[in-house]
């Protein structure tokens, strides 16, 4: 491993009220910059819980996270203005265009005026979104929806980025298109971190891979990319976590 | 942080032009409302100072009495008489008939003997009275009574049959009078054997001149009638009514992961609750704006009295308009603050609203109400603000009268801002 620690996790819990068990278990973790990391595991492993707890999108019930040394608890927006994050859910809305859009997130950023445009100008471009960037977002297709989630999230060209399962439910070309920009973004030196079931997609992209199940980190794999990287990975994962359904 | 509230008023206010149905809602509905409460509500608020109760008027009797009656009341104002007295159609059951079904509120009847009663009675009390002048013994004959049937609408409210009651009395105590000044004329003439002129009491000695204690334009008073009530009332209620769109919208981002998405970029709660606040101050300020225009150029060619602004402190309205806009603003991030989903924040929104505007005197003025009430209404914010708006367009008053109302507009302004905001960072961060 190379470079510096950007994110540190440590003894991180999640319990969710009453809910018997953590969601998230005692995880210690160490990302380095410009790690493409990927975070995998079945149905309610703590996958999602975790990227949120270190966005700070949710408070961990115990443990700290620490983003370039600084504590997303305490000083929340000083780790705010170095991360970019990708929800599930496609995070936009609808009813305002791809522009409108860009242009509310990036205030909320700090950027002015004409640095929002030439951003946007760029991202868009580059996500194929330029010619359809002045209509409303509710009109698109998923796939388009899809990339304009992720390019919202890097519009203030953050160190960070996390993505939380970037490509469900959209057609290859889309799913390629966000790999390719992922793959550029990390190449400059962006540090990512991403979850996903999709295990040929981790392959492809990830530095190293962990593997969660049931709130906890599992194993670890750091050689997937390569011929049969996909079947290496879904040997373990299925080693480690089981055939068993997860119905929570 | 400027630019970040800058950037949530921008977006709220642009969604909201985008949104067809939230426009409708916040600026059509009460438009509509206004207006068709407005026309509803006319009749009430002008009580009785029209004519508007219909009167079947029929004399048996053909003497002084029926046909000053008739005289009286119509000049009383208020009654519009049919007067069939002559129709030989006209059977008793068929006059009870036209009053129960509703034709006419009230039915007088005059009954046969009635003038010949009066002029009996005042004979025999005026003789009674110079009787006792001139020391005879003889004692006055007792007067005689007769009534003067008023037959009543049973779904007339009492109100009107008080009304009725006291016009025919007025009348008929006036004519009595008239009848026994008449007499004492009369024997004054045996007594001294001069000519004298008969005396007649045109008007009461003493009467009753009402005024407004509140704004004077040329003369003339601003006081409550539809228009004045419900402009500013469903200005309240559009404003308040906000809070179905502002939970929802809330709600809605909670739903699609954009507040997932804001929780990781700088600012915070305070923030995205400002600028909602804000946004939707203009959004209220222009909902006055076009209700009370609707209040001078639309009620009155529907038939309705024109809003009247003429002398109104025009800062103190801007003053009141905005402090209830920001309690209604406040009111909608609470809702939404703890609304779980758009369903809820829809119910809970507008149910709520509805129950405080009946209490808070949106619907009927609260003075009118029982006294129970009337005390839960005057704890309602729409109750201070319809207050405040009275204290601007009706009684003049001036910022040390506004003050009792502003006052607990902003207190509760400021505890649903300040409990929304911790909520929303309490549950966003779960």
């Amino acid at each position: 491993m190379q470079g510096n620690v950007d994110i540190r996790v440590r003894g991180v819990v999640k319990k969710y009220g009453n809910r018997a068990g953590n969601a998230v278990d005692h995880i210690d973790l160490d990302v380095r910059s410009g790690e493409f990391l990927g975070l995998l595991g079945p149905n309610g492993a703590g996958k999602t819980s975790l990227i949120s707890i270190i966005t700070g999108v949710r408070s961990a019930s115990a443990g700290s996270v620490l983003i370039k040394d600084h504590d997303v608890a305490n000083v929340p927006d000083v780790v705010h203005e170095c991360i970019g994050f990708v929800p599930q859910n496609i995070a936009l809305y609808e009813m305002l265009t791809a522009r409108e859009n860009l242009s509310f997130f990036g205030k909320l950023h700090g950027m002015g005026a004409l640095k929002i445009r030439q951003r946007s100008d760029h991202l868009l471009e580059r996500a194929g979104l330029l010619a359809r960037s002045h209509e409303r977002v509710g009109t698109w297709s998923g796939g388009m929806q899809r990339r304009l989630n992720l390019i919202t999230a890097l519009l203030h060209e953050p160190g960070i980025v996390f993505l939380d399962e970037p490509t469900v439910g959209i057609d290859i070309q889309s799913r390629t298109a966000i790999w390719v920009l992922l793959e550029e973004i990390n190449k400059a030196g962006t540090t990512i971190v991403y979850t996903s079931h999709h295990l040929e997609e981790a392959a492809r992209l990830c530095s190293r891979v962990v593997i969660m199940d049931q709130g906890r980190i599992v194993g670890e794999v750091t050689d997937t990319k390569g011929q049969g990287g996909t079947e290496r990975l879904e040997a373990v994962f299925l080693g480690l976590t089981g055939m068993e359904y997860r119905d929570h | 942080m400027t630019s970040r509230i800058l950037a949530h008023i921008q977006k709220e206010l642009l969604l909201l032009l985008r949104d067809r149905g939230g426009l409708a809602l916040l600026y059509l509905m009460p438009v509509c409302l206004v207006s068709i409460m407005a026309v509803v509500q006319d009749a009430p608020f002008k009580d009785f100072s029209d004519k508007q109760v219909l009167v079947l008027y029929r004399d048996l009797d053909g003497g002084v009495v029926g046909k000053q009656l008739l005289e009286g009341l119509n000049d009383a104002g208020p009654f519009m008489v049919t007067d069939i007295t002559g129709d030989a159609g006209t059977t008793d059951a068929i006059f009870q008939e036209r009053v129960r079904t509703g034709e006419f509120q009230v039915g007088i009847t005059v009954p046969s003997g009635v003038s010949e009663v009066l002029v009996k009675s005042s004979d025999a009390v005026v003789k009674g009275l110079f009787g006792q002048i001139a020391g005879d013994s003889i004692t006055a004959a007792e007067p005689d009574s007769a009534f003067v049937e008023v037959l009543i609408d049973p779904v007339v409210k009492k109100a009107f049959r008080e009304l009725m009651n006291a016009q025919v009395n007025r009348v008929l105590a006036g004519l009595s009078a008239d009848r026994m000044l008449q007499d004492m004329t009369t024997q004054m003439e045996n007594l001294t054997g001069n000519d004298l002129e008969p005396l007649r009491i045109q008007e009461p000695f003493i009467r009753v001149k009402q005024r407004m204690a509140g704004i004077e334009l040329s003369g003339t008073h601003v006081a409550a009638d539809s228009t004045q009530h419900n402009v500013p009332a469903w200005t309240i209620f559009a404003m308040f009514f906000s809070v179905v769109l502002m939970a929802g919208n809330m709600v809605k981002e909670r739903d699609s992961g954009i507040m997932a998405r804001m929780l990781t970029m700088p600012g915070g709660a305070a923030e995205r609750i400002a600028g909602r606040v804000m946004a939707f101050l203009l959004v209220c300020v222009s909902q006055a704006t076009l209700i009370f225009a609707i209040g001078v150029f639309l009620l009155p060619i529907l038939g309705l009295p024109a809003l009247d602004l003429q002398a109104i402190n025009w800062l103190m309205l801007l003053l009141v308009t905005l402090a209830v806009g920001a309690a209604a603003t406040s009111y909608g991030v609470l809702v939404g603050a703890f609304s779980t989903t758009q369903q809820q924040s829809a119910v809970f929104g507008s149910t709520s609203v509805v129950i405080l505007s009946a209490l808070g005197g949106i619907w009927v003025p609260l003075y009118i109400m029982p006294k129970a009430m009337r005390t839960v209404g005057e704890l309602t914010p729409l109750n201070w603000s319809m207050e405040a708006y009275n204290a601007v367009l009706l009684r003049d008053g001036n910022m040390a009268e506004l003050w009792p109302y502003l006052m607990p507009l902003l207190i509760f302004t400021a505890i649903c801002t300040a409990v929304a905001i911790f909520a929303e960072r309490i549950t966003s961060r779960k």
